[in-house]
């Protein structure tokens, strides 16, 4: 039955690691180690963005530096067997939930905030970016299209300017991809100087994202300066009368330039035919042949060409941006997911949630002092006596029963209750003849017991009132004195039990120098231990 | 009886029960004194895994009148029977009597069910006195199991273990002070033998403390690489005002700075080591008065630090390229060259600590003024620049990490080094001093570190806890 009850208990318990396994991608719980695979889910619903995610994981990782390892294996250990009784995945999302409500300060008070303060600063830089890219872009526009009748706008420089905006996003988007950030130590500077991280910067997760983000922030700026830059266009294409024209000092003629123009307009040639400048409006439209087929007529389709120049800045400017905004964007998440999964924190979660949390009992008597071994008192010579009894085993290895008259007899130990009794009886008989002193020799490095304390009782009934009696403790070894602190504990024992004329008495290394009894101050305070 | 073992630990007072209970709990806040009485009442400490229990140790007092309990039960016992219930009636009859409240609280657990386990000093002789004990124990009829525990320095484990199995099913040597984790392993595995049913739990139990070891070499090391990397980057700065702008100033300014940076690394440091001993369940060590004396005698900054624990300059130039195992550069590139080994100086053959602080040297490059613009002056010390730093610190945490793992929870006494005169890196590998060498260089130039290079270094960290481990257990 018990067997039985076991391997049910057993088997619960690996369907249970197994669970946790299974949650956290683990192959075989038994062969968790140091290099187990792991696939990160982040549960059906994520009430978190991953970037918050990311951080509040990251922070609550370095919050959890301080604490105990037993306590964290305690906690998560507990969230696991909560989620596997509820048949929830522990997930991250609801770890982090689950440490929010325990440790919320008041029920019911809400954790979750419109924008995440740690992201405060990049908003900011992003916002940034984006105004002053806009403002760039109504700048810029007007300063392309400057037309004061004199010459025309040269649609080479435009389409320039168009060229050199998207090699900078395909710049912005690569630098992002590999991560090289050469603007990395100006933008440390600065961040350590608007709000320098207690963590510091080079342990904060988010500086992992820098790269993503930094470009976040540029292809941001990049789309709102395309943007404002094709509203002005069109403002002005309204407000103005625009003369465009091309120019060029090589040697091209009005075919291979509409060539050209034909190449970059084949994005929209099937959906705007009419942006898309004729080879008659190229030819005319030359600076240097001007003159020649100067013309009202010619001049009046010089205009025609802004339907070119904004489909050109719609498609190579402002479509190139949002398209890498969406890839930065896909790679923040991207690199997110893979931060927070290849997390150090993680690993260590993980290992906490699915091994066991194991108690040795080291809770138990956490607060028991150590017990006072002090002593006040002192060790005595020992005494002149001829009646000696040799306690639980001890023997004479000192020589103290020398006097030929001397009664030497046992007790304790193997002794029998019944043998002890019979021996005090022997000694009270031998007490009236000789002075009323008895020595007890003691193993020395045996504590005192119970039953020492009931003999030394009932030879205080047997014995005359004004015995003295002297504990003797012996070394182990022959003709040696015992240890100081096995002497301490024969002390303690005889403060224990107050007796008047209960003593502890030392004898000296080799031959025995026996003292006359005293009769009093046997009690006496020592200024030293022994 | 129970499927869930219990043992109680039962013998005479003060022959180490508690220290046997305090090791296998791993619980150093068990009162262990040489004060017979110190335990009045049965305590138990119960191994749990997620809040089930495998098994319980039961410390109980010991042993106060043998004869005179034997006597009753003799009395009262008609035949080999009865024994089991005599001892049960003695102990309900004598439950309030104070003579005999040590017997009842021993006896309590023990006619519950629990194994018996019965310890011995073996550093004292044998004598026969304890046999009325052990007949007692016999009478109650449960599985047990003697051992022979070691207080003094004495042996007379023999006799002990002679005499003992005439009454105990196994008599096992465990000296609780001393004993390796294999042994705890070990003894806990012969407790399982006593009886079918425990075997199951105890093994269970094995393993867990086994992942359990495992788990917290990891543990420490990943706190050592980030002290590591926290005190290799640490930096002191302050600004100076136009008023105190005189090279006086400035001097004093430089000098304080050092001093907190000092301070600051020593602090580090120590937290590292209480974390490392929390980790441990080493709790009380400070209050037990078992300090570290090495670790504490020699400073952090001192030069005896250096030469224990640090490298010459041509191991600093070639580590970070994997050498060391070459040929050639090896040894006595690691040595330093001083004819005063670092093994014999960590055994404590030197005993003052160093007067020169190679800390001060320390300053020269550490120390960094900036220009004076607009009557403000910037001055900052550190991170260090210099790499032998790293060294010391990382030498310094894995000795005292070491010193921590292999003290047992009973251990009040300092753990003796052996002595050797090669250097403990001398064991480690070579990708784990290439990683080691090149975290200290990035942490030296780029003043941080990066995630992989991070977890490399908790790898190497892991790596000279296992080299460590063999250099002080293996010397050459």
């Amino acid at each position: 039955m018990v067997r039985h009850r076991s391997r049910v208990c057993s088997q619960l318990c690996m369907k249970f690691n197994s669970s946790i396994s299974r949650a956290f991608g683990l192959a075989a719980w038994p062969r968790i180690g140091l290099h187990f695979r792991y696939e990160l889910r982040f549960g059906k619903t994520m009430a978190k963005p991953p970037m918050t995610l990311l951080l509040d994981f990251d922070d609550q990782v370095r919050l959890d530096r301080d604490q105990p390892a037993a306590f964290l294996h305690r906690r998560d250990r507990r969230f696991a067997l909560d989620c596997d009784s509820n048949h929830e995945r522990p997930t991250v999302p609801r770890w982090l939930e689950y440490l929010d409500r325990v440790n919320r300060p008041a029920p019911g008070a809400s954790q979750v905030r419109d924008q995440d303060p740690r992201l405060g600063l990049w908003r900011r830089v992003t916002s940034g970016f984006a105004l002053a890219g806009a403002v760039l872009g109504i700048l810029a526009m007007p300063g392309l299209l400057f037309y004061d009748g004199s010459q025309q706008i040269n649609v080479t420089v435009i389409l320039a300017f168009i060229l050199l905006q998207l090699l900078m996003a395909l710049a912005t988007g690569l630098q992002s991809i590999a991560g090289w950030q050469p603007w990395r130590p100006v933008l440390h500077g600065v961040l350590e100087r608007i709000r320098p991280s207690p963590a510091g910067p080079a342990q904060s997760v988010l500086r992992e994202l820098h790269p993503q983000l930094m470009a976040r922030a540029a292809h941001v700026g990049g789309l709102m300066f395309g943007l404002t830059g094709l509203l002005t266009l069109l403002v002005l294409v309204v407000v103005q009368d625009l003369a465009f024209g091309w120019s060029t000092t090589l040697d091209t003629g009005p075919v291979a330039f509409h060539r050209l123009i034909d190449a970059i307009a084949t994005p929209w040639q099937n959906l705007w035919p009419a942006a898309v400048p004729s080879l008659d409006l190229v030819a005319q439209s030359r600076f240097f042949r001007l003159e020649d087929a100067g013309t009202s007529g010619a001049a009046a389709h010089w205009g025609a060409w802004w339907r070119f120049v904004a489909m050109s800045w719609l498609c190579y400017v402002i479509l190139p941006r949002m398209l890498f905004l969406t890839l930065t964007q896909g790679h923040l998440r991207l690199r997110i997911r893979r931060l927070l999964a290849n997390h150090p924190g993680l690993a260590a979660l993980r290992y906490r949630m699915a091994t066991p949390a194991l108690e040795t009992g080291n809770q138990e008597a956490a607060d028991q002092e150590k017990p006072n071994l002090e002593t006040h008192l002192n060790v005595h010579p020992v005494p002149d006596s001829a009646t000696v009894i040799k306690w639980a085993g001890a023997t004479d290895s000192l020589a103290l029963t020398r006097a030929s008259s001397a009664l030497a007899l046992c007790a304790g130990g193997t002794a029998s209750l019944r043998a002890d009794g019979q021996t005090l009886e022997h000694i009270r008989q031998h007490l009236n003849d000789v002075v009323h002193v008895v020595l007890i020799l003691v193993r020395a490095w045996e504590p005192p017991t119970g039953e020492l304390v009931d003999f030394l009782e009932d030879a205080r009934e047997t014995w005359p009132t004004d015995t003295q009696i002297a504990l003797v403790p012996l070394a182990s070894l022959p003709a040696t004195v015992p240890d100081g602190h096995h002497l301490a504990q024969w002390l303690r024992f005889v403060e224990r039990h107050p007796d008047l004329r209960l003593m502890v008495s030392r004898p000296e290394p080799g031959p025995t120098r026996a003292m006359p009894v005293s009769l009093s101050g046997y009690h006496a305070k020592a200024s030293a231990r022994p | 009886m129970s499927h869930k073992p219990v043992f109680a630990v039962v013998g005479h007072p003060n022959k180490g029960k508690s220290s046997v209970v305090a090791t296998l709990s791993q619980n150093d806040a068990i009162v262990i004194a040489l004060e017979p009485g110190t335990t009045r009442q049965h305590q138990a400490y119960p191994l749990s895994v997620d809040g089930q229990i495998l098994y319980t140790l039961v410390d109980t007092p010991g042993f106060q009148r043998p004869r005179r309990v034997l006597a009753w039960l003799e009395a009262h016992s008609l035949s080999a029977s009865d024994r089991a219930e005599t001892v049960a009636a003695f102990v309900r009859q004598h439950s309030g009597d104070p003579r005999y409240h040590d017997e009842c609280e021993l006896l309590t657990p023990v006619l519950e069910g629990a194994g018996i386990i019965y310890v011995v000093d073996g550093s004292v002789p044998y004598s026969p006195e304890n046999e009325a004990e052990m007949t007692i124990l016999r009478w109650t009829g449960q599985p047990s199991l003697a051992l022979v525990n070691s207080i003094g320095a004495d042996d007379h484990g023999d006799t002990w273990q002679a005499a003992l199995s005439q009454f105990f099913q196994v008599v096992k040597r465990f000296n609780a002070v001393t004993a390796s984790f294999q042994q705890h392993l070990s003894l806990l595995k012969t407790f399982g033998q006593l009886e079918p049913d425990w075997e199951r739990p105890l093994e269970q139990a094995i393993n867990h403390l086994s992942n359990q070891r495992h788990q917290r070499r990891r543990q420490a090391a990943e706190l050592t690489a980030q002290a590591v990397e926290d005190m290799l980057l640490r930096r002191e700065k302050q600004t100076l005002i136009v008023a105190d702008a005189s090279t006086a100033s400035r001097e004093s300014l430089a000098g304080q700075l050092r001093q907190r940076w000092h301070d600051h690394q020593r602090q580090r440091e120590e937290a590292l080591r209480l974390a490392i001993e929390r980790l441990y369940q080493h709790n009380h060590i400070h209050r037990q008065g078992a300090l570290l004396t090495w670790q504490n005698d020699h400073d952090l900054f001192s030069e005896r630090s250096r030469r224990a624990f640090g490298v010459s300059r041509s191991y600093l130039t070639t580590a970070g390229f994997g050498a060391g195992a070459a040929g050639g550069i090896g040894l006595d590139a690691l040595t330093l060259g001083h004819s005063l080994g670092a093994g014999a100086l960590i055994g404590g053959l030197v005993g003052a600590a160093g007067s020169y602080f190679y800390g001060d040297r320390l300053s020269f490059s550490a120390l960094r003024l900036g220009p004076l613009q607009q009557g403000m002056q910037t001055a900052s010390f550190g991170p260090v620049q210099d790499s032998q730093f790293g060294y010391v610190v990382l030498g310094r945490a894995v000795d005292h990490w070491w010193r921590i793992s292999h003290r047992n929870h009973a251990g009040q006494d300092l753990l003796q080094l052996e002595n050797t005169d090669s250097h403990w890196l001398t064991r480690l590998d070579r990708t784990s001093r290439r990683d080691l060498q090149r975290a200290f260089e990035q942490c030296r130039k780029k003043g941080s570190l990066d995630r992989a290079m991070r977890q490399r270094l908790s790898l190497a960290v892991e790596a000279s806890f296992q080299a460590y481990d063999d250099w002080q257990l293996n010397p050459t």
